[in-house]
């Protein structure tokens, strides 16, 4: 299936100089997540920055490996805010899950956790 | 005259009754396979409406067909309250996905989409038939579920698939509202009739459905944007096109968070986690962690499922009203002779109510325990959609003011529709406001306003479709004195059947239950309950009429022209039916705007999209704003 | 009266119709919605897991050495196979089909070892007794805090989460094998699509990866004080 008018990219951008340095930080950046996870700190505070470095190894994964970096800007406003925009209303989950901490139903003897056998489910 | 380009040959014209009809890449074949299956789908919802307008105005009534059908769910023919919520549970189901979410989008968009923005067929045509033969296969399992639950022997053969696909509970498949709310539905067989097999195939049919749904997004998205003809620029789209366009975004961003959803409920269901299932349950006489067959369940939220599922399921319904809207807005400035008031308005509408439909899906939780501060931003948000909502039936009547209207029965559905949408937003408007919902939440209100937005004026948007494209699809007019009596009873009919709902509900008619014989409070309801099963009678006694219609005049209707109606978009420039590749291989190119009735010094009272000879001064009395 | 919109209005003539307004063909494009569907399934995932995490007692019992050995290499090999499907497409792009195939076969054996060490650590956690409905007995007393057990969900989402992304690098290796294998019949662009699924798939593990594993590293060594 031919696509008329198709623009088949000659030259790609990026030469593998620049592809094996985007690795090189990728990989440095995982390192700083891993030397984080032992470093005693605020659970919240953790979360931020590891959200953080997550997004700027996918920022540069999506920018320079997938190369939406070099494709027209309208490809980009039209694909990432939408998804930008859905995430974070899936945050406003977050009050109840907050407030439910506090609501669990606390079990005078913890029930038996060991695997049951389940014959009539 | 109409300037064209050649266009490029895609795919042979196929030949053989099965390339043809059945396992076809033709996008007009496989938007007929979508309404047929909706057709199909809707006279089932349509009885299971009649089973419980039955057992509601007549309760504790021997049905002895049903007794022989269902021994265990209508013991004698009188239905169990559990026969009842089954047949709640697949009504809905059926009713939202199979119909309202196939027809207006996989139906008529895949039609007429390609068509209408002078394409010769989808950018995945393939992708476009796996689509439809996906959605059928969900179709297939959900049927299966009825009799999974419905059937001894089939619900018990069905327990060699694992304990927790064990059925035959005598319910018309599985029970749970269309909904599906945990801790219910995820607690599998324990829970009792209706929770076990058929729930796991309620699950999995949906999946099936999301996977399909998504695959026919991405198509439409991909061939909008990148399939218009020569001088088809955004803004000189059909609205149709518009709403198609924005329905298959909501559906892309949508349809993943239920898919999401759903793994997590099955896996509760068949791998006894507990994402949905709080502790401390005691279901069935056991409490969970106490009995091996009821194992421990700690840890989950039953809001979690609420919120994933209505975050999916607010879009879902602007899913099935926008291409309605589309239609109607096509159909009333066709009929009426002028262009469509506020072109720019009315698209910039449907964008605002996608968008906001994505914000707003808390108003179905108001009373689930969730955050009021949250339930304050979902007020305040659910309420701004009345504004572009405003927006579009006001320039829907602009439209027509003024207009030398053509009565024909497709512009009567589509001023039916303006009434219904009317006379059910303006509940929505209501129940937005999260104070107000609270003591009208989970009564026959939201049932009144939902029916009337969805299940009424996004159908009529579908029938007046239906007519106004039928000779195009066919080459043959449908029965217009039929039509018309299609037309009047079921106008009348919807609005005696969803009207007096509204009284009830303020009477505080509970929903989702199968009688109400025990309520005081009620006693003086049964008046009302009989009158509303007496109007849904007639009215689904006259879609029969609409049925013999399509069927009939599909061969002894009178014959069609190219474009019998004087409209202007570009699929009244094709042979009716359209040949294979829609455009005989070569391309229209656009010249105008796609409602340019009644331009000054033109010819004929309506300017063809295509048309060259013909000056159209733009921005030429209407608002100044284009 | 006209409802005509000025020509002119959109900056770009490639939105007049007749052209690709972002330049790319239909088949990258449909990619691109099928990556942002996708991503946000992961999405629903991940919120739920975050959503549960936030309300219960959670776990934290992943050692050192396997866990997070395991999961770094994992890391270190998705990312690598990401630099080679990316010298892969840039090969194609220059014609050099034999060398892209090179390259993607790369791809695949990294994507396979990622597989594999998965499987070996999902054994691993198995075998110490952690299943979708219940922890081993010693994490329940060493994350137990005032008298309330840990969550069984933490075997719930890890199965849930890691096996869907797993599942979704399988049919990815899958789908590479078949592009190196007929590349000699397939145009750039398909090529080109293979490696933006690819990456998708790295990309979500960049979030899987500090979300269930770093989060869960077992910091102050409870696990090991609490004899098994």
């Amino acid at each position: 299936m031919s696509d008329h008018g198709a623009h088949v990219d000659e030259h790609f951008s990026g030469s593998n100089k620049l592809f094996i340095s985007i690795w090189v930080w990728l990989l440095i950046l995982t390192l700083l997540e891993i030397f984080l996870a032992y470093r005693p700190m605020d659970l919240f505070f953790m979360l931020t920055i590891l959200l953080g470095l997550s997004l700027i190894k996918a920022a540069l994964i999506m920018a320079y490996f997938m190369h939406l970096k070099f494709e027209r800007l309208s490809l980009i406003l039209t694909l990432i805010p939408a998804l930008v925009v859905c995430i974070l209303l899936l945050f406003v989950f977050f009050p109840d899950s907050f407030r439910s901490l506090g609501l669990r139903y606390q079990y005078k003897e913890a029930p038996a956790l060991a695997p049951a056998p389940v014959e009539d489910h | 005259m109409s300037e064209t380009h050649e266009g490029v040959h895609r795919h042979p014209a196929p030949t053989g009754f099965i390339r043809k009809y059945i396992f076809s890449i033709d996008h007009k074949v496989i938007g007929i396979q979508y309404i047929m299956l909706a057709l199909a789908a809707v006279v089932v919802g349509m009885l299971m409406s009649l089973l419980m307008r039955l057992q509601l105005s007549w309760p504790g009534t021997d049905w002895p067909i049903l007794g022989t059908l269902f021994p265990t769910g209508a013991p004698n023919g009188v239905m169990n309250p559990e026969f009842y919520l089954s047949l709640v549970t697949m009504h809905g189901t059926i009713m939202v996905f199979f119909v309202l979410t196939t027809a207006p989008q996989g139906g008529f968009g895949n039609y007429f989409l390609p068509i209408q923005i002078g394409a010769e067929d989808m950018a995945f045509p393939y992708l476009n038939m796996l689509s439809f033969w996906v959605t059928l296969v969900g179709f297939i399992v959900i049927l299966m579920a009825i009799f999974v639950e419905g059937n001894q022997g089939i619900g018990e053969w069905f327990a060699t698939l694992g304990p927790s696909f064990a059925g035959g509970s005598g319910t018309v498949g599985p029970i749970g509202g269309w909904t599906g709310y945990a801790p219910l539905s995820a607690l599998g067989k324990i829970a009792g009739p209706g929770q076990g097999g058929g729930m796991n195939l309620w699950i999995i049919s949906i999946a099936i459905f999301c996977v399909g749904s998504l695959l026919g997004a991405l198509n439409f998205i991909t061939t909008l944007l990148n399939m218009r003809t020569k001088g088809m620029t955004l803004m000189r789209m059909p609205l149709t096109c518009w709403a198609w366009f924005t329905t298959a975004v909501l559906a892309l961003l949508s349809f993943p968070v239920l898919l999401g959803g759903g793994i997590l409920l099955l896996l509760d269901r068949v791998a006894n986690t507990s994402f949905f299932i709080p502790g401390g349950l005691y279901v069935s006489g056991l409490l969970s962690g106490s009995n091996p067959n009821f194992p421990l369940h700690t840890g989950g939220s039953p809001i979690l499922w609420q919120h994933l599922f209505w975050f999916f399921g607010h879009p879902e319904v602007y899913i099935a009203i926008l291409p309605g809207m589309g239609a109607t807005s096509h159909i009333l400035a066709t009929f009426a002779r002028k262009p469509v008031f506020g072109y720019r308005a009315m698209v910039f509408a449907i964008f605002a109510i996608g968008l906001l439909g994505f914000f707003v899906w808390g108003h179905h939780m108001f009373i689930s325990g969730m955050s009021p501060y949250s339930a304050i931003a979902f007020s305040v948000l659910t309420l701004s959609i009345g504004v572009p909502s405003a927006v579009k039936t006001f320039n829907w009547l602009g439209t027509l003011w003024g207009g030398r209207i053509r009565f024909t029965t497709a512009m009567l559905f589509a001023l039916g529709f303006v009434s219904l949408f009317v006379a059910g937003g303006i509940t929505g408007l209501i129940l937005g406001q999260s104070s107000l919902d609270l003591p009208m939440h989970d009564t026959y209100i939201v049932t009144a306003h939902f029916h009337l937005v969805m299940g009424v004026a996004s159908i009529f948007g579908m029938f007046a479709a239906t007519y106004f494209w039928f000779p195009k699809m066919f080459g043959r007019f449908m029965s217009e004195s039929l039509g018309r009596i299609h037309f009047w009873i079921t106008f009348a009919g919807v609005y005696a059947i969803f009207m007096p709902m509204h009284v009830m509900g303020l009477m505080g008619m509970p929903r989702r239950f199968s009688q109400f014989t025990e309520y005081n409070f009620l006693v003086n309801s049964s008046g009302l309950v009989k009158l509303v099963t007496v109007a849904a009678i007639i009215t689904i006694a006259v879609q029969f009429v609409f049925y013999f219609n399509v069927f009939w005049s599909m061969f002894k209707g009178e014959r069609a022209g190219e474009n019998p109606w004087e409209a202007t978009t570009l699929e009244w420039n094709t042979p009716s039916p359209p040949p294979h590749d829609n455009f005989a291989g070569v391309l229209p190119v656009v010249h105008h705007g796609p409602y340019e009735f009644a331009v000054p010094g033109a010819p004929r009272d309506y300017v063809m999209q295509t048309d060259v000879d013909v000056e159209v001064p733009s921005g030429n009395g209407h608002n100044g704003k284009h | 009266m006209s409802t005509e919109a000025r020509v002119g209005t959109f900056p770009a003539v490639d939105w007049e119709g007749g052209a690709f307004p972002y330049r790319v063909g239909h088949r990258k494009l449909g990619m691109w919605l099928f990556i942002i569907s996708d991503s946000l399934t992961f999405s629903a995932l991940l919120i739920g897991y975050s959503y549960l995490r936030a309300s219960n007692v959670w776990p934290t019992p992943f050692p050192f050495y396997p866990s997070i050995v395991f999961s770094s290499v994992m890391t270190f090999c998705l990312l690598s196979s990401s630099l080679t499907m990316v010298f892969g497409v840039s090969a194609s792009s220059k014609g050099e089909k034999a060398k892209a195939r090179k390259w993607i076969l790369a791809t695949i054996i990294f994507g396979v070892a990622f597989i594999v060490l998965h499987l070996i650590e999902w054994q691993h956690l198995m075998h110490e007794g952690l299943g979708p409905f219940y922890l081993p007995e010693h994490w329940v007393q060493a994350f137990s805090e005032n008298g309330v057990p840990p969550s069984p969900l933490f075997g719930a989402t890890f199965f849930a989460i890691t096996g869907l992304h797993m599942f979704h690098v399988a049919t990815g290796a899958i789908y590479l094998l078949v592009v190196a294998l007929r590349i000699n019949k397939l145009n750039h662009e398909d090529v080109e699509i293979s490696g933006l699924y690819w990456h998708f798939v790295d990309l979500v593990w960049m979030f899987v990866f500090p979300l269930i594993y770093i989060m869960s590293v077992d910091i102050g060594g409870r696990l090991a004080a609490v004899a098994h």
